[in-house]
């Protein structure tokens, strides 16, 4: 046996057994090496996901279930309300610190910050840039605090300390007019946006310009920091920031058409480069006679749908609502698909900040049901998300 | 210098080879599925003990392929047996079955063991449906058990 062995060996050109065990010995090598870096490298793209998106689904879990919405609403009154959410953690920690709304806001901002520090490095930029959206929803706030003539305290009380501009909190709370605050902005990416949007407040009295700048400068740069994707993980935070930009674009535009306004009255504030309605598109958007018009130019976008459906709402009410309440209910189904999708990467991450703004959005319901009379339980559930 | 048989040598590659490979597979699985363990208990300090019993779980194929690495060393090199150069090459077999099914088996059981880690924090009834879905890649490392032991009792090195 060992003979045959050595003189098949032989005829294949090997001068001894050893060499040829030798060259078996490579080969085990090549195909060993060869099998770990194949098996290897799937893996390299999920264990950067598995500490955040532990903690993002173990925040998950806590999000408010219907049983528990439905005894939110059962309660009396907004002490009630305040009372049941002590009974959570995350809640407590800022229901005697802070207002009822302002603590909603800073346990959703807590949330963000978190993503943004624990997400790994190649999403990290698109999460930082999204923790400005702070900065901007305090900006608006000081905006119409000190339009309003509230006092420094009573403007603490509608800002989130979250944030790039949390050092600047105090003096923007201090500021005792939009000057003073745009002073305060000094040295800031917001700056110039205030100092082009002053004029046209000064002139029509309106914030809504200058939120809508804000707006745009959040959504504009958050797509940047994004435009290339990295891997599988990037495009889907791309799809879904794009859910948002053009969730955005279309209320703008919905909103112009009924209030009667033309094309170089919205082209400001449109977000230049949508993400499925590019440029060219939106043109053509802004350019249609009234609403039903943007609707049928949407045909071949997956918009056509979802507002399609919301049309026969607003030829009912004429209320604007509808196509809003649509196209944020088709945001938080791009998160979901995304969640679904991509279990071991951003999915759970993006899914998690999907249902943590509905869950604060509708708390937020509920307090204004509360403190506002003649709202029943029954009504205030109709108004949920 | 002790004089080593060329098939005792390369028994001793098969049994580098059985806990080398299964020892990776284990030690990346179970370091995916610390990660997660570490995140939920961050989230729940009560995660702690269901963290270390998922944990734990990828750890079954090193223990596998240091079972045979003993096995091989213990009946060639340790036993000062001369093998036969295609005995060696049953040996590395053997190696290779448990080394690479350990790998795979313990990959994938680290990252079912992550992503269970990921349900029973948001859902803690999810702790035994969590287990089955865990355990069921440890069955690759059995196979791959199993064959090595079948082939070093069948070859002889076992036994023989």
């Amino acid at each position: 046996m060992v003979e045959d062995i050595a003189t098949l060996v032989t005829s294949l050109g090997f001068p001894s057994i050893e060499s040829f065990l030798g060259l078996i010995i490579l080969v085990l090598l090549i195909i060993g090496a060869i099998v770990v870096i194949v098996t290897i490298r799937p893996v390299q793209n999920i264990f950067p996901y598995t500490y955040p998106n532990a903690r993002v689904r173990g925040r998950a879990g806590k999000i408010f279930t219907e049983k528990q919405f439905s005894e939110i609403i059962e309660a009396g009154n907004i002490d009630e309300v305040k009372n049941y959410l002590r009974g959570f953690p995350d809640y407590a920690k800022y229901i005697d610190q802070y207002p009822l709304e302002k603590a909603l806001d800073t346990q959703l901002a807590e949330n963000y910050d978190l993503i943004a520090r624990i997400t790994p490095a190649n999403s990290r930029d698109a999460f930082k840039f999204l923790l400005k959206k702070w900065d901007i929803r305090n900006i608006k706030s000081i905006v119409i605090a000190k339009k309003a003539g509230l006092s420094a305290e009573e403007t603490l009380d509608l800002v989130v300390p979250f944030g790039d501009l949390t050092a600047k909190l105090d003096a923007l709370v201090d500021a005792n007019d939009i000057n003073e605050v745009l002073s305060a902005l000094e040295g800031t990416e917001y700056t110039s946006i205030i100092e082009d949007a002053i004029p046209v407040y000064e002139e029509t009295g309106m914030l809504l310009p200058m939120e809508a700048s804000l707006d745009k400068y959040l959504l504009e740069n958050l797509l940047r920091t994004i435009t290339t994707p990295e891997d599988d993980n990037t495009a889907l935070l791309k799809s879904y920031v794009g859910s948002m930009v053009d969730a955005a674009n279309l209320k703008i535009i919905l909103r112009a058409k009924v209030d009667g306004l033309k094309f170089e009255d919205i082209d400001p504030y449109m977000i230049s480069d949508g993400y499925q309605i590019r440029e060219w598109k939106l043109k053509d958007l802004m350019e249609a006679e009234d609403v039903s018009g943007v609707v049928s130019g949407l045909e071949g976008t997956e918009y056509a749908q979802v507002l399609s459906e919301a049309m026969s709402q607003y030829t009912e009410t004429g209320s604007i609502g509808a196509f809003e309440t649509a196209l944020d209910k088709n945001v938080s189904e791009t998160a979901k698909r995304i969640s679904l999708k991509n279990q071991f990467g951003i999915g759970p991450m993006i899914g998690f900040l999907s249902k943590k703004e509905k869950e604060i959005k509708n708390l937020k319901i509920i307090v204004r049901g509360k403190r506002e009379e003649g709202f029943t339980p029954a009504m205030i559930k109709e108004m949920l998300i | 210098m002790v004089e080593v048989a060329l098939g005792t040598a390369l028994a001793a590659i098969g049994a580098g080879v059985a806990i080398g490979f299964a020892g990776l597979g284990s030690g990346i699985g179970q370091g995916i599925a610390a990660a997660g363990s570490v995140g939920a208990v961050a989230e729940d300090e009560e995660m702690f003990a269901r963290g270390i019993i998922f944990t734990a779980l990828p750890e079954t194929q090193a223990i596998y392929g240091f079972l045979i690495a003993i096995l091989l060393m213990v009946f060639t090199v340790m036993a000062g047996k001369a093998l036969s150069p295609a005995l060696g090459l049953v040996a590395i077999g053997a190696g290779a079955a448990i080394g690479f099914a350990g790998l795979g088996s313990g990959m994938g059981q680290g990252i079912a063991a992550s992503s269970s880690v990921g349900s029973v924090v948001e859902d803690p009834d999810m702790f035994a449906r969590g287990i089955i879905f865990t355990a069921l890649p440890e069955t690759q490392a059995i196979y791959g058990f199993l064959i090595a032991i079948l082939l070093m009792v069948f070859a002889g090195i076992m036994g023989g």
